[in-house]
């Protein structure tokens, strides 16, 4: 590293061929055309989500294998357990994978090629969609685990859809820009859950609990503070992910 | 300069025999809270460092952020200074809190609200210490741990609307800090009325039902806009409260504590939050004196480490190496 960066005296002017004034449609194509990139690669492979599915299959076995002989009765504890499982196979299923789509960018050495081809915006909103892609995804092999091997019996369906995809939406919101962060640091994968646990204890909380009310037959009506206080998580950490990530992709 | 160093030196001191004069003060100045003993004095400590790891949290996202604006590596100094010594207090005020927390409930954690936000500001504290040690290049690990410091600063807020949700096991400052010291209570006979805290209180009846008697209580709110119907219970055998209900919208408790049916009355009484604590003068005096201290404290550790931070980037310079 040269000695005027160290100083910081001037920050230097990053030389990329796009500016803060991107047209929005110009973005979002930039922004698909990564995601769908992105998609391809990990059809290709299929890395992140041979290790994802496997990860919650593995879990719901072992927790299906644990419980199964009890016979809970469906108490409202048993209700928040079962939730619980659901959840954790669910999240460490999920951290396994979602730091793939950055990491993949920094051992194949084309990060350089992103940063000219797509301004960071687009990079982030691809990564972004690839990542809530891999989760709905996940989300629903996990829950049909769960609904087969472990017995959760769903009272309101609606509703337990609704809460997985909102709790996707906030795994994918909080860790995106994490990804990009740890893809430049060395132990990534340990790193990576290191970072996001801290963030996720709110709305895990929130999900669990959530998750719980609608496996009785309440409808939407009782998971509807969950479900909202999920979606104001998401917009919180997507709107400061797009605030900060052009800080990380130009570090 | 010679000016800023000397008054420099006269601030620590000043802070140093501050810091001293309340721990003196903690011990013999202020009342021994009814109930409580003297574990009830950690309070003094508690509190103070509590705030302070916030505000640690804060004035490092504030650096983080100016560091990402101007690039300069002071400011980075000054973020890291900052989570460092708020690291430092909030292992304190766990650890005291814990202590102060076995001592009067006898159990040292209890997933309270409090004790998950300072958990996971633990948690934040510790995932910032490894990605920067995690990342070589000095750049780049002042770069991204500011967008974690921020990004992290962002889901805090979201772990105070979490709090309602899992506080029915909540074991802090409710009246089990004050009960002797605050909460007397309120003896009534059947019909008549009283006033308990800020409501009016209007004995109705008292049934009974086996071993358990249940109060029928009406509940005024100030200035009379509303009034509400509350049957808090008392078990004779067993000879303590059994349903304690909530006032309409409040954490405050009534609980029946004692009843006398021959003579038809009641004692009532109300479980209020910890305000009552610092009613006492002296007590809230050193309690401020306190959080002043501390808060000095902080700053001191914080220019003191962001200097050094400073001085050891400057020689890592000279020397041509990397910190």
């Amino acid at each position: 590293m040269d000695r005027a960066t160290d100083t910081g005296q001037e920050a230097p002017a990053l030389e990329t061929p796009f500016r803060a004034g991107t047209p929005a449609p110009v973005l979002f194509a930039a922004a698909w055309a990564v995601f769908v990139k992105d998609l391809r690669i990990e059809l290709r492979t299929r890395y992140a989500l041979n290790a994802m599915v496997l990860f919650a299959a593995c879990t719901a076995v072992m927790v299906s294998i644990g419980t199964t002989f009890i016979g809970l009765r469906r108490t409202e504890e048993a209700l928040l357990i079962q939730s619980s499982l659901l959840w954790v196979a669910f999240l460490f299923a999920a951290i396994t994978g979602l730091s793939r789509g950055f990491v993949q960018e920094e051992e194949a050495r084309t990060m350089a090629a992103l940063r000219l081809a797509a301004p960071p915006v687009a990079v982030y909103l691809g990564k972004f969609l690839l990542n809530l892609a891999l989760l709905a995804l996940l989300g629903a092999i996990t829950s049909l685990l769960f609904i087969v091997l472990v017995r959760v019996q769903v009272g309101s369906p609606l509703a337990f859809v609704a809460l997985i995809g909102a709790g996707s939406l906030c795994l994918a919101a909080a860790t995106t820009i994490l990804a990009a962060i740890i893809a430049r640091a060395s132990f990534k994968s340990a790193l990576f859950a290191v970072l996001a646990f801290p963030l996720l204890v709110p709305p895990l909380i929130i999900a669990i609990q959530g998750t719980a009310l609608t496996l009785e037959n309440g409808g939407f009506g009782p998971a509807l503070g969950a479900l909202q206080f999920l979606v104001a998580y998401s917009v919180a950490t997507f709107v400061a992910s797009l605030m900060l990530f052009r800080f990380v992709w130009e570090a | 300069m010679a000016v800023v160093e000397r008054l420099g030196q006269v601030g620590k001191l000043l802070i140093g025999v501050w810091i001293a004069s309340i721990a003196v003060a903690m011990f013999l100045v202020i009342p021994q809270y009814e109930g409580l003993g003297n574990a009830g004095r950690i309070v003094i400590m508690h509190v103070p460092t509590a705030w302070v790891s916030v505000l640690a949290f804060a004035v490092s996202a504030l650096f983080s952020g100016l560091y990402l604006w101007k690039r300069r590596p002071e400011y980075d100094h000054y973020a890291l200074a900052a989570a460092e010594s708020g690291f430092l207090f909030t292992a304190l005020a766990t650890v005291t809190g814990m202590i102060f927390s076995q001592v009067v409930w006898g159990i040292y954690w209890n997933w309270d609200p409090r004790q998950t936000s300072i958990f996971v500001l633990l948690l934040i504290y510790a995932a910032l210490f490894a990605l920067r040690s995690a990342i070589d290049d000095p750049e780049r690990r002042r770069q991204l741990s500011a967008v974690y410091s921020l990004f992290a600063f962002v889901t805090v807020p979201f772990l105070v609307f979490v709090a309602p949700r899992i506080a029915d096991s909540t074991l802090h400052p409710n009246c089990a800090f004050i009960q002797g010291s605050t909460c007397d209570g309120i003896t009534l006979e059947v019909g008549t009325i009283g006033l308990l805290g800020d409501r009016k209180v209007q004995l109705l009846a008292l049934e009974r039902q086996g071993d358990v008697v249940t109060a029928e209580v009406k509940v005024s709110e100030p200035g009379l806009t509303s009034e509400t119907i509350l049957r808090p219970s008392y078990d004779l055998a067993a000879g303590e409260m059994v349903a304690r209900p909530e006032f309409p919208g409040l954490r405050y408790r009534l609980g029946l504590e004692a009843v006398d049916l021959r003579a038809n009355t009641a004692l009532l009484n109300i479980e209020a939050p910890g305000t009552g604590l610092l009613e006492n003068r002296r007590t809230l005096f050193t309690f401020l004196a306190s959080i002043g201290g501390f808060t000095a404290l902080f700053f001191w550790l914080l220019t003191l480490r962001a200097t050094l931070l400073d001085v050891q980037w400057t020689l890592a310079q000279r020397g041509g190496s990397r910190v």
